[in-house]
């Protein structure tokens, strides 16, 4: 499956970085001026390190969700139907990550789909989409 | 002898809190344990020690339907 | 003893998408039917959770009309239970009875149900007059024919009226038709029929969780105890599963009525179909508490992996779960029903949850089961529960701990449309009965009625279905056996009083209040009979040993029945209350009230109706209600200090063994608490001191509990509760009280 992976070693975050990826997406993906509302979020710290609220595609998701609403799709990636979402958001509560976002104009909640577009933008080419395998479904 | 939710209950050397639960059969999972007043989070039950004449309360939580 | 840890690997392979079917009668069934009326509507969404209308049905003259919901209705009773009070006191006289047309059955859902983001949030409340009581039942229930209601335009249905044939009310809520229809012949048990009219009402597969039914069963046609499912579309099972709306006996009432089935076709449903005041506050509720469930619960009750079975265990081992008819509080063989058997037992790899957004998915299911007796016999189906309930009531209650009968026993409470608790209950009282030569094979038709013979119990159970045999008496309840043995002459009266475990008619659900005088309270001082919802203050009372004096457990017993009742207002479901606690609980002030939730709750509500209001605001709305209710049954003839008598069995050793079971404490009481030496008395003479001893309390119980509040010491709430409490302005209900000053 598809996964967006970052590298710190990489990443400027916490230096002089416009955090062109997280404008990308909310822009491209979803529509609207805010990067807050952008489907990855990298934290910088201080010291230059970070830490990135990336969703890997695990699907815990997809077990929780009470009305099939979230599926993985060809590529193996998570993918939110939005005429099936109920807007429980028991994806969000349950997501480890806490990856799955919610933006307050909106009933649906909102995900990475490993889209790439961030990755194209990065500067410092932090940002990869890799493909792993896909991990069996837990019980939760 | 210490006295647990107002009963008596024998104490030995190096009783901890999770001795006590075992004693009394105390197996719900919704707990609250204070030891002379102070209150021993979950993941110490097993180090925390009990002295000799401490008094332990015990409160069950509610569940169930 | 240890929490028991989940292990995956230990759980039955079971293919959960397999059953047997029931859809061959589907197109006669659907040719068969016949319009008797048909109207248009204009459907509706809720307003701040208020869609201002219910919906009257009379099913026997036909009439169909929508009455206003008025603020008073709001302001007073909020919805649910409230708005179920209501409606029924307006339907009935004092001499009204269960089977009497006027007689109604009134669902309603409350202005919270229907949300999506919180756990427990699609509840309905349901309220008759009980063939059981005389006086009015409420039973809530999840599935999701209240929030489809709801959203398809109506706060309440009203149901009235007796039909002469069978009916079938069919409400569309997205094409605005509302359609009383003459059901062909055909099945009436539930699993058979909740399958048929989903895919009959359904426009097409997707269609499916957007129609509800409610039904009932064979053995409610033929028994007091009859039962309500209200159905929901498991997408993932692929089936019509059921919750249950189970205490009293509506299920009976409701084919009193002829009425076969409710369906409602709701709208697609959606996270913002109640139109909240605030739904930002409710998403941040909810999330935040779909997290706590994701982190606490696998340390906590681990209700998404054993659903409420999880305190078989616990009640075992605090000497609480009832064995043999509530004589002794364990056994040695509940391991083999316990919740370690049973986490292996239900489906784990699925969604479990009677309305979107439970996250604490108690609503378990054991799939695969292949039935050995009865009309299903061979048919493989899938259970709902066992929830402790079941567990407690259908097993350990009447000594069976072979957890396929329990399986069995369970599905055809469910099928047959009669209550788990009062079928368990009632159960435990004729094995006792049998066991004591009160009853005997002569007596029962050659039922062999000992203590765990399930294939009896099972019979008895498909007699009640069959209206036949000694399973037609039971099925009138321990109050009306209990008329009936003494009436034969076949055993001491005194015994059989004892030993039936009834209040106000109604069966005691399953747990030991003897050792516990808060919880038999918390039983017997109910308002619609013995049901846990009010109170369950066993381990504050009789383990924390944090209700020490008659005050303290009249506080507990005036605090716990209002903040409960609350839940039945506004559609929310109890369990999530306190079956999981946030991290920071224990350093809280008084923590069992869960503080963290009673907030969550109080924001819920104003954020849903816009209407602020505060925890204490929360228990003065219950208290309308609560003491409406309590009125209501005095309107009714009942509902005084005699009528909330209790059995002895549930306050103390009625017999040899049970005293003998208990001697070391039951000796120690002795000289404790009455200061009398037991050494060198008869076991009959220390059982005759606790009885002085134990109603002599329990009477100053009452004193105390009805002084908290306020009302007399014969049960009435007086003029002055009635005046702060805003209920002054129903004359009607001043003037019952009236009689007694």
């Amino acid at each position: 499956m598809k996964q967006l992976v970052i590298d710190f070693a990489k990443c400027n975050a916490g230096r002089d970085c416009a955090h062109e990826c997280e404008m990308e997406c909310a822009v491209r993906v979803f529509k609207v001026d805010d990067p807050a509302q952008a489907a990855l979020q990298i934290k910088a710290y201080e010291d230059g390190g970070g830490h990135a609220v990336l969703c890997d595609q695990c699907g815990d998701c997809v077990v929780v969700c009470p009305t099939e609403a979230l599926k993985r799709n060809k590529l193996g990636v998570v993918m939110i139907d939005k005429k099936l979402c109920v807007g429980c958001y028991m994806c969000i509560g349950f997501c480890e990550k806490d990856a799955f976002m919610r933006n307050s104009d909106w009933i649906t909640p909102h995900k990475c789909t490993s889209c790439g577009i961030c990755v194209k933008v990065c500067p410092h080419g932090a940002l990869s989409i890799v493909e792993v395998p896909e991990p069996a479904p837990r019980i939760i | 002898m210490i006295v647990v939710n107002e009963e008596p209950l024998d104490w030995h050397e190096g009783m901890t809190v999770r001795d006590v639960l075992r004693a009394k059969n105390y197996r719900f999972p919704m707990l609250i344990i204070h030891v002379d007043g102070l209150l021993i989070p979950k993941p110490d039950y097993d180090t925390a020690a009990v002295p000799d004449g401490a008094v332990v309360q015990v409160i069950h939580l509610i569940s169930g339907g | 003893m240890s929490q028991l840890v989940f292990d995956p690997t230990k759980v039955m392979p079971i293919d959960y998408t397999k059953r047997t079917e029931y859809l061959d009668g589907l197109e006669a069934f659907k040719a068969g039917r016949r319009v008797l009326k048909e109207i248009a509507y204009t459907p509706s969404l809720p307003d701040k959770g208020y869609n201002n209308r219910t919906l009257y049905v009379n099913v026997d003259s036909l009439e169909i009309t929508e009455k206003p919901v008025t603020q008073q209705m709001k302001d007073v009773f909020i919805g649910g239970r409230g708005f179920g009070l209501y409606h029924l006191w307006n339907a009935v006289k004092p001499t009204t009875r269960w089977n009497d047309p006027e007689n109604e059955i009134i669902i309603s859902p409350g202005p919270v149900c229907g949300m999506t983001q919180y756990a427990g949030t699609g509840k309905s409340l349901v309220v008759s007059l009980s063939p059981q009581t005389d006086i009015p039942i409420d039973s809530n229930v999840g599935g999701f024919f209240g929030p489809l209601l709801k959203f398809s335009g109506f706060d309440a249905l009203e149901l009235q009226g007796k039909a002469d044939r069978d009916v079938i009310l069919f409400i569309d809520g997205v094409k605005g038709i509302i359609r009383v229809e003459e059901a062909p012949a055909g099945p009436v048990d539930s699993h058979v029929l909740g399958e048929l009219l989903t895919h009959l009402y359904a426009e097409n597969e997707a269609d499916l969780p957007n129609v509800s039914v409610v039904t009932s069963g064979a053995a409610a046609e033929h028994s007091l105890i009859g039962m309500l499912n209200f159905s929901f579309y498991d997408r993932r099972r692929g089936c019509v599963r059921f919750k249950q709306a189970g205490r009293g006996g509506i299920g009976t009432v409701f084919r009193n009525k002829h009425i076969r089935a409710l369906v409602v076709r709701g709208p697609k449903v959606a996270g913002d179909l109640n139109h909240p005041a605030d739904p930002e506050t409710i998403a941040k509720t909810g999330v935040k508490y779909h997290k706590e469930i994701r982190e606490q619960d696998p340390h906590q009750c681990m209700m998404r992996r054993n659903g409420t079975a999880h305190i078989v265990e616990i009640m075992n081992a605090y000497d609480l779960l009832p064995v043999h008819n509530f004589q002794f509080g364990s056994h040695p063989d509940t391991h083999k029903i316990d919740s370690s058997y049973w986490q292996q037992r239900c489906t784990q790899a699925t969604v479990d949850g009677c309305w979107y957004g439970c996250s604490m998915a108690c609503a378990k299911g054991a799939d695969g089961v292949v039935l050995k007796t009865g009309p299903y016999q061979g048919h493989m189906v899938t259970v709902d529960g066992p929830e402790y309930e079941n567990a407690a009531g259908l097993g350990s209650n009447c000594g069976v701990f072979d957890p396929d009968a329990l399986l069995e026993l369970n599905f055809y409470c469910d099928t047959y449309g009669i209550c788990t608790i009062t079928y368990g209950t009632l159960t435990a009282f004729v094995m006792e009965c049998y066991q004591r030569g009160i009853l005997n094979l002569e007596r029962t038709g050659g039922l062999d009625l000992t203590w765990g013979n399930f294939a009896a119990d099972l019979e008895m159970m498909h007699q009640m279905a069959r209206g036949e045999g000694f399973g037609k008496i039971a099925g009138l309840g321990v109050k009306k056996m209990k008329e009936h043995f003494i009436r034969n002459g076949w055993g001491d009266p005194q015994l059989i009083n004892d030993i039936g475990m009834e209040n106000k008619g109604l069966e005691y659900s399953q747990y030991m209040s003897k050792e516990s005088l808060a919880q038999q309270g918390g039983y017997a001082l109910t308002n619609k009979g013995p049901q846990h919802d009010e109170a369950w203050l066993i381990f504050m009372d009789m383990v924390n040993k944090q209700l020490p004096t008659f005050e303290a457990k009249a506080e507990a017993l005036y605090y716990f029945p209002l903040f409960r009742t609350w839940f039945g207002l506004n559609g929310f479901c109890k369990l999530p209350w306190n079956d999981v606690v946030p991290a920071d609980n224990s350093s809280q002030p008084e923590p069992q009230k869960v503080p963290e939730h009673v907030q969550n709750y109080v924001d819920l509500f104003t954020a849903t109706t816009g209407i602020q209001i505060t925890k204490e605001d929360l228990i003065m709305q219950s208290a309308r209600v609560y003491n409406f209710q309590r009125v209501f049954n005095i309107r009714m003839g009942k509902g005084l200090r005699l009528h909330d008598a209790a059995p002895y069995r549930s306050l103390g050793p009625v017999t040899r063994e049970e005293y003998e079971s208990r001697a070391e404490r039951y000796d120690k009481q002795l000289l404790d608490e009455l200061g009398i030496d037991p050494t060198g008395k008869s076991t009959e003479e220390k059982m005759a001191l606790h009885r002085t001893w134990r109603t002599d309390r329990f009477s100053k119980l009452m004193d105390s509990v009805y002084t908290r509040r306020g009302w007399t010491l014969d049960g009435v709430p007086t003029l002055a509760r009635l005046k702060e409490l805003g209920l002054d302005a129903f004359p009607e209900v001043v003037a019952v009280v009236k009689q007694f000053t």
